[in-house]
């Protein structure tokens, strides 16, 4: 195939204007043609004759260039003549213009306000078959807890020191640093407030309780989220398109026993120790901002913390985050079957998983506050 | 001009120190539709890997167009791989692009195409395969023949000189399997494109190919070639012919 100018020549015949196309008619071509194109002035001409004669090779330019100009010549009620057309070019053209106008046939137009109102109707509708699908999911994970009661050897135990160690102590490290951080702010942001109405002291209180209470269950559960949630997801969603669940089922395995109680356990077990321990992490973290800007030593700031601190206050965070471990483990667990055709859907159901998670923890947190304040604890 | 437009010269591939072919040679006529055939695991589909330049072998030639393609450089490999449109066993098709975006990607990075005219070729050839009005679909929303045939609308999106279909009816049904055939026995009789299919489909082997080769382990490398009428009546080799005249 040759790659050259001047194979598309213009030439003006009174009111006739003759387009010789030459040489190659190909893809590659395309800039030449549509500088042609674009070099055609229509003023005074009746008819557009287009010339195939000196085609030497062609492909499915030849026909985007044939149908341009017969739109031209529609559009300004010009008479259009195809000049040495050969059998095999006529074919070609014929090939590919009636599989067009089958298309055309075939081709499904909505009003677009239908449509739109279409599209918010049937995302409603998916929210809702989600939110049904995902509860009923939860009554059958907690049918097999029940059965677990009864009979403790009824799930896939060997999995569960590994996916507890994943889950806790894989993500220690992570959870810790970034809880003590936050002891570090909450501290720093707590003592310029009560420094004004010198109440220093109470700084303890204020980070050990909002640490134990809120944010280190708050923080470790979104960090287990987004590192054991989406994990979980994305290897059950992988599985899910290598046809492996669907080879376990067949073989008659409980998929809810084998896969998902293991994971729902090890995230519910792990994430309490990693809220104790990062409560450590933050009120340390708090101590390091009180007793860097205010006038407290640390024997006070210790005295005075466990004056505030009671077990009420460790274990509502600890029992919250048993519930968000559960939680988290079961959306991850949810959106990795979901998963269906290939990896751009193992992709979007771990993105679902994190943002379903997260919204979970935030409502069932403001749940546990409500009832807290209720209950007075 | 010279009628071949594939010309493979004493080609040997190895994996490590595993022999996978050893001194083949065969061409492949332009406007035809070749066979490469042969058991699982014989080589076939490395084959068709060095044929369309993704590996390279370890000695041989290989001609295309009459251009030595194995020892060509990178950028002539390149423009000459332009001309190959290729359906991977799996389609091949980007999971998180729709059907239409998977077919222009080629056109908008190797074209100068404007958007009118690469939006009327995606229909053209969607049309051409049957999947008129597909455009918006992802590939995990098209049932496993449709992804063939949408692949098949991508390998054809710059109107390739040579086609090739790595075993284009794994894993579909007889019925979608045969109507895959007739998509290929049409693009190459419309289109005039030079096809080669690697398949162990016998029932395709028979409706679509002219001329077939044949390879096995056991020597590996061609253990027969010529049309597949004239393979089922090979009687000088009993692996031919059970090939060729297995039930199923």
């Amino acid at each position: 195939m040759e790659i050259k100018e001047n194979i598309c020549l213009v030439e003006k015949q009174d009111t006739n204007l003759f387009i010789h196309l030459q040489g190659d008619v190909i893809i590659q071509n395309a800039k030449y043609f549509y500088e042609c194109l674009d070099s055609i002035t229509i003023e005074d001409i009746k008819k557009i004759t287009l010339d195939f004669s000196k085609i030497k090779n062609y492909d499915t330019f030849l026909y985007l260039f044939t149908i341009r100009l017969e739109k031209l010549c529609r559009a300004n009620n010009l008479a259009f003549e195809k000049l040495g057309l050969r059998m095999d070019m006529q074919d070609f053209l014929n090939v590919l213009a009636a599989k067009k106008t089958k298309e055309e046939e075939l081709a499904f137009t909505m009003n677009p306000l239908i449509a739109q109102i279409s599209s918010i109707g049937s995302g409603f509708v998916r929210v809702i078959k989600d939110f049904y699908e995902f509860t009923a999911f939860g009554g059958e994970l907690f049918l097999h807890f029940l059965k677990l009661l009864i009979h403790p050897r009824s799930i896939r135990w060997e999995d569960f020191p590994f996916l507890f160690m994943r889950v806790g102590v894989s993500a220690l490290f992570i959870v810790l640093l970034i809880v003590f951080l936050i002891g570090i702010i909450s501290g720093y942001q707590g003592a310029i407030q009560l420094k004004e109405f010198g109440a220093d002291i109470y700084i303890a209180d204020l980070v050990g309780i909002s640490i134990t209470r809120e944010l280190s269950p708050l923080m470790a559960a979104i960090i287990v989220a987004g590192r054991s949630g989406s994990a979980f997801a994305a290897e059950i969603g992988t599985m899910r398109v290598s046809e492996e669940i669907e080879a376990l089922r067949s073989m008659g395995f409980n998929i809810f026993e084998f896969i998902v109680m293991p994971r729902v356990l090890a995230v519910m077990l792990a994430l309490p120790l990693l809220v104790l321990l990062a409560d450590v992490a933050g009120i340390f973290g708090g101590m390091i901002a009180a007793i860097t800007t205010l006038d407290i030593s640390v024997i006070s700031y210790l005295n005075q913390l466990q004056k505030a601190l009671t077990y009420e206050h460790i274990f509502t965070g600890v029992g919250k985050s048993v519930v968000f471990g559960f939680l988290i483990a079961t959306a991850g667990c949810f959106r990795g079957l979901q998963v269906s055709g290939g990896a751009e859907s193992v992709g979007k159901y771990t993105t679902a998983s994190v943002v379903m998670s997260i919204l979970l923890i935030i409502i069932s947190d403001a749940i546990f506050t409500f009832l807290f304040q209720a209950l007075g604890i | 001009m010279d009628n071949k437009i594939i010309e493979v010269k004493n080609l040997s591939v190895f994996y490590g120190s595993t022999t996978i072919l050893q001194n083949i040679d065969f061409h492949i006529l332009r406007g035809e539709i070749f066979i490469i055939a042969g058991s699982s695991g014989c080589g076939k589909s490395s084959l068709m890997r060095q044929l369309i330049g993704l590996e390279i072998p370890y000695s041989g030639d290989i001609f295309i167009n009459g251009i030595n393609f194995t020892n060509s450089s990178p950028k002539v490999r390149s423009q000459i791989m332009r001309d190959f449109g290729v359906l991977f066993q799996s389609s091949g098709l980007i999971a998180s692009m729709t059907i239409e975006e998977n077919i222009e990607l080629p056109l908008r990075e190797f074209t100068d195409l404007d958007d009118e005219d690469i939006s009327e070729i995606v229909k053209v050839k969607l049309s051409l395969v049957g999947l008129a009005g597909y455009e918006e679909f992802l590939p995990s929303e098209l049932s496993g023949g449709m992804r063939k045939r949408a692949g098949i609308a991508r390998a054809m999106a710059l109107d390739p000189d040579i086609l090739f279909l790595d075993e284009p009816s794994s894993g579909l049904d007889p019925v979608t399997a045969a109507a895959l055939d007739n998509l290929i026995i049409n693009i190459n009789k419309a289109l005039k494109t030079t096809i080669v299919v690697v398949t162990h489909d016998l029932s395709s082997i028979f409706n679509i190919g002219h001329r077939v080769i044949l390879i096995d382990k056991s020597i590996n490398g061609i253990i027969a070639q010529g049309t597949p009428e004239e393979l089922k009546q090979y009687y000088n080799n009993s692996i031919v012919y059970n090939f060729f005249n297995r039930i199923g």
